[in-house]
């Protein structure tokens, strides 16, 4: 029997193409920026704009499918995950590297059935990277197959992670305190790329070892939990439970004595759920 | 009047991008080993690397000095004179290396009568060629290149790397100067995780400053210039006058986002890298003798 969503994986690559070229096309000229929660939550009319045209181009193949966009949920829309095909959109997973043109700016989009992942898609734009994946067929950059390091020594692992703003003080200061946590284990190194979806990515093509992050959102994570799982890698909750898309937030690793011991050194702050 | 330094200049570019070439071609024989920390990490193909280097420099440019960091590690200080000299670090970004974090840089600087001339970063995963001569601009391949117009530092993304030491007071420090650069507000803090490659991010305008206690002098020489011909400031992280040795340095686009972060830096002491320092007690007790 043949895949019932290779077809709609194959159109997503092309819509994302283009996607990431209007992306490419606004890098070269002047953006100018909005704020939508904080100061530090940035948003282009690029974010708008490629959004439409990804959710316009599906639409017009798919119109019964649902989405999760990150732009129409921030205009009000619904951000419930139901069994019904749904498309998880981010237009520009990394909006303050793409202002500032720091070269890690992604198209992310993960599409569901029965709340399961079946693919996910993350291009990364400056690097024109192509990353793909489809449930139980490899995990691929650009066409050639790419797999997780390895790696289970906690002590020779790079580990991705991104450190932010936060109006809450304590949430603030937990975060930092896992940052200096993590890195007196020791690691080799942290790095804060600025993708949600690259940082996912890097992990699943072994460029890094683990990734966590509490307050993404699911938008963030759709894409690059498909690529990551069929990359290898081990894929779970902050509290080392099963990974659930909509908790906002998540640990991706090479092995899962590096995710495992990633759980017991971090201490969790709460940060919302997406569907509600 | 010729420019006397042209030819050691283009010599640079050429030899960089063919040490990149090398290390791009030995991503898969890494073999690794430790200096000062089990976190310092140093594989063959640095030490290789660095061979070729200054092997292709001291058949072209013999009588001149040269600092190298694989070198270095092995003789103690390192003394600036007036006489020509390179300043080479084969990799910038070991550790990136060792894992294929896409950020890996060859940085070539040249001083005479201690004043940087010229210099070249090699960002080789990238394939992107960062150079600058002293008065006439700074590039990237062949476009010319500036740092950002940016002067609200609450706009700005700031590079802050954690390094490899991992002493916790110094973690500590590091990482409280980070909290309250974050607390400013400003848009973000990333890093490469090589010093040369986040200098050279501060000259093309993709971040607005970079700073760091704990580097060395190549590691930061050649990006000095490249930021400097791209309109921006190179200064110590006390905001005094950028002292190549010193083992620290901060730069920015402009003054007032310098300043401005100056004013949050926790400042610890750091080694300098014209004393000589004692790697180990073994070496030590063999210097005594």
């Amino acid at each position: 029997m043949s895949d019932p969503w290779q077809e709609c994986m194959d159109y997503c690559v092309e819509v994302t193409k283009r996607a990431g070229q209007v992306i490419r096309d606004a890098l070269q000229k002047d953006i100018d920026i909005m704020e939508k929660s904080s100061p530090v939550d940035l948003v282009t009319e690029t974010d708008q704009k490629v959004e439409q045209l990804i959710i316009s181009s599906i639409r017009e193949k798919y119109p019964s499918h649902s989405f999760i966009g990150e732009e129409s949920v921030a205009a009000g829309a619904p951000s419930i995950l139901t069994d019904n095909p749904t498309w998880i959109i981010d237009p520009v997973d990394g909006t303050t590297n793409f202002v500032h043109r720091f070269p890690f700016v992604a198209v992310s989009i993960g599409f569901t059935v029965k709340k399961v992942i079946e693919f996910g898609i993350v291009y990364s734009c400056v690097e024109d990277k192509m990353y793909t994946a489809r449930r139980g067929k490899g995990a691929f950059c650009n066409g050639n197959p790419i797999k997780v390091s390895g790696q289970q020594d906690i002590k020779k692992s790079l580990v991705l992670t991104e450190i932010n703003f936060k109006k809450d003080v304590e949430q603030f200061n937990t975060m930092m305190n896992n940052v200096k946590t993590i890195l007196t284990i020791p690691v080799h190194g942290i790095r804060s790329p600025g993708s949600a979806a690259i940082n996912m990515c890097l992990v699943a093509c072994g460029s890094a070892d683990a990734y966590y992050h509490m307050g993404i959102h699911c938008w963030d994570m759709a894409g690059g939990a498909a690529v990551l799982t069929e990359a290898g890698g081990v894929i779970m909750d902050i509290s080392g439970g099963p990974f659930d898309l909509m908790s906002r937030r998540l640990i991706v690793a090479s092995s899962r004595a590096i995710a495992e011991r990633i759980v017991k050194e971090i201490k969790e702050f709460p940060v919302g759920r997406d569907d509600q | 009047m010729a420019d006397p330094w042209l030819e050691a200049y283009n010599f640079a570019i050429e030899i960089a991008k063919k040490a990149g070439e090398i290390r791009r071609a030995s991503e898969s024989e890494i073999k690794i080993s430790t200096k000062s920390s089990t976190v310092d990490l140093v594989t063959a193909t640095d030490v290789r690397v660095e061979k070729i280097i200054i092997g292709a420099l001291k058949e072209k440019f013999g009588d001149d000095v040269f600092i190298g960091e694989e070198s270095a590690s092995k003789k103690g200080a390192c003394i600036l004179t007036d006489e020509p000299t390179w300043i080479i670090d084969p990799v910038d970004g070991t550790t990136n290396f060792v894992h294929g974090f896409p950020f890996v840089a060859v940085s070539i600087a040249f001083a005479v009568n201690k004043e940087l001339e010229f210099g070249v970063v090699y960002s080789c995963f990238e394939d992107k060629l960062y150079k600058g001569r002293k008065g006439q601009g700074a590039y990237c391949d062949e476009e010319s290149i500036q740092v950002s117009d940016n002067k609200d530092i609450k706009k700005s993304v700031i590079i802050s790397e954690f390094g490899t030491d991992r002493d916790r007071s110094k973690v500590k420090k590091i990482c409280s100067t980070m909290e309250r650069i974050l607390l400013i507000p400003v848009h973000g803090i990333r890093g490469t995780g090589t010093a040369a490659t986040n200098m050279c991010m501060v000259a093309r305008g993709s971040v607005e400053a970079f700073f760091e206690i704990g580097i060395h002098c190549w590691d930061v020489a050649a990006g000095a210039v490249i930021v400097q011909e791209a309109g921006g400031v190179v200064c110590d992280v006390n905001g005094g006058p950028f002292d190549l040795m010193s083992r620290r340095m901060m730069c920015a686009n402009h003054a007032d986002i310098a300043n401005r972060v100056i004013k949050e830096i926790e400042i610890f002491p750091s080694d300098r890298d014209d004393h000589l320092h004692i790697v180990n007690p073994y070496q030590a007790f063999k210097l005594l003798l």
